[in-house]
């Protein structure tokens, strides 16, 4: 079943004097449970689909279908319910609350959806213990490696159950051990619990774990290839 | 859960926030410290005035107050005054005949109200005679005719000393003039030289017996057994007699009334000057924590925080800021005026130029409750308001844009 899906989506920047496409009529379905990487070369698109694809940028044309729901249309305000309960971030650079512990920066987003504190502190204790951080979750995010921190952001990113993660470069800012440890985790959340993923990477690793890589260049698809 | 991120934050930044709270700390205790040695003067103005000089209410035939002429006495005025004493709230109720006329010593002459009293009764609604040092005689001691007490500059100007012979020359009841020698029994000193030159006071019977008849009584005066009373006191005055001229402190004294609600007004405007300044020191530290904190603000858009819970969380670290501030600046304040309001401030250095205007020189500082207040709102309103823009500002935020600043 399709949980997105893309109609001739663009994105022209500078439309007025010289158009540049970051991205030129895609047509795009992501289903359930996939487990996707999203490549290209700098300039290619990548943080443009998404940008778009997270509802945090609007495009010039075409349509983001999430469960029913054009995006595009969606004004401001509702943009921002909509992604609090329905999608997942997990930024580059993690992006923790630096004054808040692993489980507050984790609980975090149920507050914002108005989830029981029973509930909260239920999930939030079963989240960490997926990522492997039940004993760092009373520790600041300046006290945790980068990894650690990651695998916080991961467990933030699934907090509001969404119906899809999108991971930017997850992977770029952590040493290679860290950074197959992460992706361990998600490919088990994946497998296990059916968190659909997709990532924007550079990363070979990501790439090779990756179920679907879909390569982008000069804002089109040049690739679509699923693997078994 | 806003309210629990914003103070965490206040504190992300020790020194900063330190440098802001220390600054508003300073800046209301000092202000709060230079309004409340401003109260204290003029408190302490008042509160002299109102025991030496006029105490809190004064009644008057109508027409005495036109001219000052004594033949407008208050009729039946021992009754009036013994029905006075019997209200609720009064103190005490005095007699005083007034007189216009004039005080010559052998060097000078000066023009001057002489003030008919009975001494014991007196004593109950003026504190005049405590300010006779001990050097300087006493308030009508003895049984001798014809004493006299006048204030220093007075003394001063007619070059008179203790027992020196003055001569009071006025008009008596049928207008013929009429004139005798007092001895000067005590020379008093309150903060207020203009009082102290124009007015002396002797024995109402030693003036009846020079005009060969009652003079009559031109004054009651009232004191009340709390200044709060005044209005309700008043009222019931004028209710009650009708036919006579009812003041209180303010109307008679319309300077001392005057600069008590001047000083009300300044008291505000000072502490308003003081927070619009700081004002724009918070405003560049939430201006600066804010482009800081750029990506961190846009990623909290980006996962699902609306904007008015942005704004409400910078809303409220500029008031945690500022109030704290604000909290540890009154405590301060409230501690160096209560030092100082036991110890006093002396500044005799300069006491010449404030007796001229009625002020002592040894100050005591003192803040109205009702300031703490109206300030803890004007700190309120100060810390909203230097909210505003840096809250504006993170709300301009694209968190497209946001999330990837470095």
């Amino acid at each position: 079943m399709n949980i997105i899906e893309i109609k001739n989506l663009s994105k022209v920047y500078d439309a007025k004097t010289i158009p540049v496409y970051a991205l030129n009529g895609i047509n795009l379905a992501f289903s359930e449970g996939e487990f996707t990487s999203i490549v290209g070369p700098s300039g290619s698109g990548k943080t443009t689909m998404l940008n778009l694809l997270g509802g945090l940028d609007s495009p010039t044309g075409g349509e983001i279908m999430i469960d029913n729901t054009d995006i595009t249309g969606l004004k401001s305000r509702q943009l921002i319910d909509f992604r609090l309960r329905n999608i997942g971030f997990v930024f580059q650079s993690f992006n923790l609350i630096p004054v808040l512990t692993a489980k507050e920066n984790v609980e975090f987003i149920m507050q914002l959806q108005g989830v029981n504190k029973e509930q909260r502190d239920r999930r939030t204790f079963e989240l960490l213990k997926s990522v492997g951080l039940n004993d760092k979750v009373n520790t600041r995010p300046n006290k945790l490696s980068g990894g650690q921190q990651q695998r916080v952001a991961v467990a933030r990113a699934l907090a509001s159950k969404p119906k899809f993660i999108l991971a930017d470069e997850p992977t770029a800012n952590l040493d290679s051990k860290s950074a197959e440890n992460l992706l361990e985790i998600m490919e088990k959340l994946n497998k296990e619990e059916h968190i659909t993923f997709i990532f924007s990477t550079h990363d070979a690793r990501v790439v090779a774990k990756a179920r679907r890589v879909i390569t982008l260049e000069d804002g089109k698809i040049v690739g679509d290839v699923s693997k078994n | 859960m806003i309210f629990k991120i914003s103070f965490k934050n206040v504190w992300r930044n020790k020194v900063r926030s330190l440098i802001v709270i220390s600054s508003v700390t300073l800046g209301l205790a000092g202000g709060i410290f230079t309004v409340s040695i401003i109260t204290g003067m003029v408190e302490q103005k008042i509160r002299t005035g109102i025991n030496n000089e006029v105490s809190h209410i004064q009644v008057h035939n109508p027409e005495f107050l036109k001219n000052y002429e004594s033949q407008y006495s208050i009729p039946h005025a021992d009754s009036i005054a013994g029905i006075i004493s019997k209200m609720p709230g009064v103190k005490a109720v005095c007699g005083r005949a007034r007189i216009t006329g004039m005080a010559a010593s052998p060097n000078s002459v000066a023009g001057v109200q002489i003030v008919g009293v009975d001494p014991l009764q007196e004593k109950k609604v003026s504190n005049l005679y405590t300010t006779i040092p001990d050097t300087n005689g006493g308030y009508f001691t003895g049984n001798r005719k014809n004493q006299i007490v006048i204030g220093r500059k007075l003394a001063d100007k007619l070059k008179v000393r203790l027992r020196s012979k003055i001569v009071l020359r006025f008009q008596n009841i049928d207008g013929n003039l009429t004139e005798a020698a007092f001895s000067v029994n005590g020379i008093f000193q309150t903060s207020n030289t203009v009082f102290d030159e124009t007015n002396v006071f002797v024995k109402k019977s030693d003036l009846d017996l020079l005009t060969g008849g009652d003079n009559g009584i031109q004054e009651i005066v009232i004191m009340l057994d709390n200044i709060e009373k005044i209005p309700v006191a008043e009222a019931a005055l004028k209710a009650k007699f009708p036919f006579l001229d009812i003041q209180n402190w303010m109307e008679i004294r319309p300077d001392m009334g005057m600069v008590t609600s001047a000083i009300a007004i300044e008291v505000y405007i000072i502490l308003g000057i003081i927070l619009f300044a700081l004002a724009f020191g918070i405003v560049n530290t939430m201006l600066m924590i804010v482009f800081e904190r750029t990506r961190e603000l846009g990623m909290l858009m980006a996962v699902g925080m609306s904007k008015s819970r942005v704004f409400r969380m910078i809303m409220l670290e500029t008031i945690f800021l500022t109030v704290i501030g604000g909290i540890i600046g009154m405590v301060l304040s409230t501690a160096l005026v209560g030092f100082f309001h036991q110890r006093g401030i002396d500044l005799s250095s300069v006491s010449k130029g404030l007796g001229a205007y009625g002020f002592d020189p040894k100050i005591y500082p003192f803040i109205k409750r009702d300031l703490y207040i109206n300030l803890t709102l004007m700190i309120f309103c100060t810390a909203i308001l230097a909210a505003i823009m840096p809250a504006r500002k993170a709300l301009k935020l694209k968190p497209v844009e946001a999330i990837r600043v470095e």
